[in-house]
């Protein structure tokens, strides 16, 4: 029987199908997620959900929300799980927003890496400067936003290492990267300066292969996969946020596990 | 057992309920392509990005079919080399939950390495129906210690 509550003028479902990725990054927050539904939306926001610049800017909001929050949890001294060396997944597992066919390698001879923004010396970096730096290994997971994940051994110096280094400003607020696959990214400085984050340059004691990201790429392990650029070419220290290639599409700036 | 066919199925439920969910997650050009068309299966595997991998880590993993569904094909039981000395993967291929399943031999250059998993991604499941059971007799085993090289993908969902 149709209920005698339902309204005359229901509306159009193809809103919730619009804003797919939107609602699916809002994922840490499972019951907000679960709840989501037209309706709620339309309270939510207030207005009309026919309006999708409205249906956005709701969802958008409780995601920077979300992102505040973790931001606000996220200890710099606790350690994600690491695993022994044996349980490195080799080769990793090959992810791109584009197929591996369409990889382009980096020639590492000619590669430099820019610095720029808050810092005091902005010199070109060569990969033999990073090699020159102390080196960390680390024996963590890799997590995606998909669901899936793989453990892995990755090497080079910390990010915090290279901060230190150029003379960063380490109380900017974020760290943007710039990549060879037009793959911008940016972090938060406290994740930046965390001892599980790397400008890695090895896995598994191996130089980084071409799929993999070489010369190097970040990695950090405690952000979900996407929040890991392969094939840096510049790394900037700045006050102004500058979000990323997925963040851009309404995936969560912060992305913290 | 049966506690294992239960976490199949629901871990098939979840992926399909994945996979209606997040059309695109992380994908704006399909992974898992076939060969273009006229390519030999040697050139296609060259582009992608070939990597090395102990044959002995390859023993036991999930053969996948390169659709979002990601649907189990079968799994590796051995590597060797044929007659003519082409790698060829051994797949317990088909059947129903464990049942059913033969042997085919599959070119190693018509797979690809998708992280703890490979996907057959030259060959669709009609055309792997039509395969030979595969025979040992002329083929040599490749020893577990052995790396190879095996191209890549990525996700298919």
């Amino acid at each position: 029987m149709r209920s005698l509550f339902r309204p005359d003028v229901v509306p159009d479902t193809a809103i919730l199908d619009d804003h797919q990725p939107l609602i699916r990054s809002l994922e840490r927050r499972g019951l907000i997620r679960g709840s989501l539904s037209l309706g709620a939306l339309a309270l939510l926001t207030g207005c009309d959900v026919k309006r999708p610049e409205s249906v956005e800017s709701a969802l958008l909001a409780i995601s920077r929300l979300n992102d505040d929050v973790q931001a606000l949890l996220f200890n710099p001294n606790k350690l994600a799980p690491t695993y022994p060396a044996s349980m490195i997944l080799r080769p990793p597992k090959f992810n791109a927003y584009y197929d591996v066919m369409d990889v382009k390698p980096v020639n590492g001879k000619t590669w430099r890496l820019e610095v720029s923004g808050r810092v005091a010396d902005k010199r070109h970096w060569k990969l033999q400067d990073l090699r020159a730096l102390p080196q960390t290994s680390m024996v963590i997971q890799h997590i995606c936003v998909e669901g899936w994940s793989y453990i892995g051994g990755w090497s080079g110096p910390t990010l915090r290492i290279f901060l230190e280094h150029v003379g960063a400003d380490l109380r900017a607020k974020y760290v943007a990267f710039k990549t060879a696959d037009d793959y911008p990214s940016s972090i938060d400085m406290a994740t930046a300066l965390h001892p599980q984050t790397l400008l890695a340059i090895q896995y598994g004691g191996e130089t980084l292969a071409d799929p993999f990201g070489f010369p190097v790429r970040l990695r950090t392990a405690t952000k979900l996969g996407y929040k890991n650029p392969k094939w840096l070419t510049s790394i900037e220290v700045t006050n102004t946020y500058t979000g990323g290639y997925w963040e851009a599409k309404g995936f969560p700036w912060f992305a913290g596990i | 057992m049966i506690h294992s066919v239960a976490i199949r199925i629901l871990l098939g439920s979840c992926f399909l309920a994945a996979a209606m969910n997040l059309v695109h997650a992380q994908s704006n050009t399909p992974g898992g392509m076939p060969p273009p068309p006229g390519m030999s299966l040697t050139e296609s595997a060259a582009m992608r990005f070939p990597q090395p991998v102990r044959v002995g880590d390859l023993r036991g993993r999930a053969v996948l079919r390169p659709v979002p569904s990601q649907d189990v094909l079968g799994r590796v039981r051995e590597v060797v080399r044929d007659r003519d000395g082409r790698i060829m993967v051994v797949v317990d291929f088909g059947g129903f939950l464990g049942f059913g399943a033969r042997l085919i031999a599959v070119p190693v250059d018509a797979m690809v390495l998708l992280g703890q998993d490979m996907e057959i991604v030259a060959f669709t499941p009609q055309q792997l129906r039509k395969f030979p059971t595969f025979s040992p007799s002329g083929t040599t085993t490749v020893a577990g210690d052995t790396v190879i090289k095996v191209g890549l993908a990525k996700p298919s969902h």
